[in-house]
């Protein structure tokens, strides 16, 4: 009996998954037809570059949305560290060894605050993570208004270089990608991410150590956003409070894209990074073919509506 | 049919519970008050309380229409982007006389009642969770404004627009009395009305309110359809306090608004609110930024202290109710 529901859950994810992959190689020779410039190993360089930030963040969502939460602090969390990281390095441009941890752990910290506040107070995590998400963007307003700091050399080089031709925050990527999907689906504490997120009362009753894993999904969050803030500092090379504005809801389109349910439980890792991918490709053509940001957002809509409406089945 | 006739939802909304939420909420207002007033002078005149009572009435509009959503267990996050949008189109009038006022607020209201049927369709029909059905159409309103504006900031609007927002009767503001109108009408439709049980029954339980005869979908629609409009009308009111139109206007109010219904007593799991409360919500939260700005704090400041309380505020209601 859970075999089967097992078995047709995974099939219903392949199929999502097919269905992305299938729009990335329609977009491609879309592309490809278009511009003569976009199917150039430059343009596809530039565009794997670009994977890191929102992959870190979407990647981040993913777990709290299997949990069964929703993380919408992560936008602000990001302005947040670039802001200390630039100002940190413009003080000690030589204690990078220092401040990039520093970054890391307490984005993580904040993270499994907000595990934290949903475990022991019970609100519901659009309340917990948005009254985050307001504590953070005002503390960060209240040290620096404006965008400011800079960078060394060195550090702004994480963001540009390249292993062998391949950037390497793609590599970065596509590692934290395996190992995370790897985690998710073969070790005991992943699977419970998925349990909690499918019946949080069953895990309960099974015994699994249900807080613990809330607050652990949170601060896994917080912790991809740490990564996502080190790599979008070294590029951008200031501290921008707002730069993760768009960014909180912007995580979210590949999750559900990728076929993670928002009401938790299923989904993975794999469809977020064919998300990623697709919605960073997308952007990129649209770019391409000179269609307005305007419109981008537009069609950013409708690619929300559209995949959960294929991903969805309809119940009563 | 005889489930309906039954007083069972409103008791349930007037339960000892839902009535010490309302009054636990007015005795921190009152106290936020006391300790306004005592912490500056300037809180208790006339013109600072109707200057913090204008500012709330765009954002009490939305609320009233907010609350409607959550009760239905959802929420939308689209008002904000709407309100900027109904007020572009009432720029696109071009209009610079009052004649013009009721054909923008016609407009106004149909641009947002398609809004808001499209949101609820997607909801009910379509079972896209109302997080995402409400993101996806703000991006896209936003989208859709920003190429209509190009970016630009437009300005304009017949005079009357201006007095709507921030003109006096008799001392009282405009708005305020409109508020008060829409308040008082959709409570009623909401707490005295066949309808309002039926959205207290869908909210609680779907499929007993689908077992008794009510049509959830239909519920849930004309939710969606209600906070569409009142955002809507809140846009307006907002656009004429503005004064200008920048293709941000109301931006924050998708987020107050759920704040200051779930600070009023509105549980985000649905059936369980009262649209009065709601707005003692509303005005507890105005009364705090007021107090951070009268203390002299930094208005950063506001988003910390409005964090903490949106948190705590949850909580309270969490634990009072456990």
């Amino acid at each position: 009996m859970s075999a089967i529901t097992v078995d047709l859950r995974r099939n219903r994810l392949m199929l999502s998954y097919l269905i992305v992959a299938v729009l990335l190689v329609v977009l491609a020779v879309a592309g490809g037809l278009l511009s003569d410039r976009f199917l150039t190993w430059r343009n596809i360089g530039n565009l794997f570059q670009q994977l890191i930030v929102l992959g870190m963040v979407s990647l981040g969502q993913t777990f709290v949305v299997l949990m069964g939460g929703i993380d919408l602090a992560i936008g602000s969390l990001v302005g947040a560290l670039t802001v200390f990281l630039a100002n940190f390095l413009e003080w000690r441009p030589d204690l990078v060894w220092l401040a990039l941890p520093l970054a890391l752990v307490a984005a993580t910290a904040v993270g499994a605050l907000n595990g934290l506040l949903t475990v022991v107070l019970r609100v519901h995590p659009l309340i917990v993570t948005l009254g985050m998400s307001s504590i953070v963007f005002g503390a960060t307003l209240m040290y620096r208004k404006e965008p400011g700091g800079s960078v060394p050399r060195a550090f702004a080089d994480i963001a540009y270089a390249k292993v062998g031709g391949i950037p390497f925050s793609a590599i970065v990527l596509v590692v934290i990608f395996a190992f995370a999907g790897l985690w998710l689906q073969r070790t005991r504490t992943g699977r419970s991410i998925y349990f909690v997120g499918g019946d949080r009362e069953a895990a309960r009753l099974n015994g699994l150590p249900v807080d613990r894993i809330v607050v652990l999904a949170y601060a896994l969050s917080g912790l991809c956003a740490g990564i996502a803030a080190i790599f979008l500092t070294a590029r951008t090379g200031v501290g921008d409070p707002r730069i993760g504005a768009a960014l909180t809801l912007q995580s979210v389109t590949p999750v559900v894209v990728g076929g993670t349910i928002l009401a938790g439980g299923r989904g993975g890792v794999l469809g977020t990074f064919l998300g990623v991918l697709l919605v960073t490709m997308l952007n990129s053509l649209l770019n391409f073919v000179n269609v307005s940001s305007y419109y981008q957002w537009v069609i950013q809509g409708l690619i929300i509506i559209i995949a959960v409406g294929i991903h969805t089945t309809r119940r009563r | 049919m005889a489930p309906l006739d039954t007083p069972m939802p409103r008791s349930q909304s007037m339960s000892m519970a839902s009535v010490f939420e309302r009054y636990g909420l007015l005795v921190f207002l009152v106290a936020l008050m006391t300790v306004a007033a005592l912490a500056s002078p300037t809180f208790l005149r006339p013109a600072n309380l109707v200057n913090v009572l204008t500012i709330a009435a765009p954002l009490g509009m939305v609320v009233v229409g907010q609350t409607f959503v959550i009760l239905v267990r959802g929420l939308d996050l689209s008002v904000a982007s709407l309100m900027a949008t109904v007020a572009v189109l009432a720029t696109a009038f071009k209009a610079t006389t009052n004649e013009a006022i009721p054909m923008i607020f016609i407009a106004a209201i149909a641009l947002s009642a398609v809004v808001g049927l499209v949101n609820g369709w997607l909801v009910a029909k379509r079972n896209v969770s109302p997080f995402l059905a409400t993101l996806a159409m703000m991006i896209i309103l936003q989208g859709i404004r920003f190429a209509y504006t190009g970016g630009a900031p437009i300005s304009t609007l017949p005079p009357g627009m201006g007095f709507l927002a921030s003109g006096r009767i008799f001392g009282v503001p405009v708005n305020l009395i409109t508020l008060a109108f829409l308040a008082i009408a959709f409570g009623i439709v909401l707490h005295r009305s066949r309808f309002g049980r039926e959205i207290f029954m869908v909210g609680s339980n779907p499929k007993a309110a689908f077992l008794n005869g009510v049509a959830p979908d239909r519920v849930v629609i004309l939710c969606y359809v209600i906070c569409s409009v009142c955002a809507g009308i809140g846009g307006l009111f907002l656009l004429g306090y503005v004064g200008t139109v920048s293709n941000w206007v109301g931006q924050g109010y998708e987020l107050d608004s759920i704040v200051a219904a779930v600070m009023g007593g509105v549980a985000l799991t649905g059936g369980r609110g009262n649209i009065f409360a709601a707005l003692l919500g509303v005005a507890v939260l105005v009364v705090i930024n007021n107090l951070v700005l009268l203390l002299g704090f930094p208005i950063e400041m506001q988003l910390i202290i409005k964090g903490v309380i949106i948190i705590g505020a949850a909580a309270f209601y969490r634990t009072r109710l456990a």
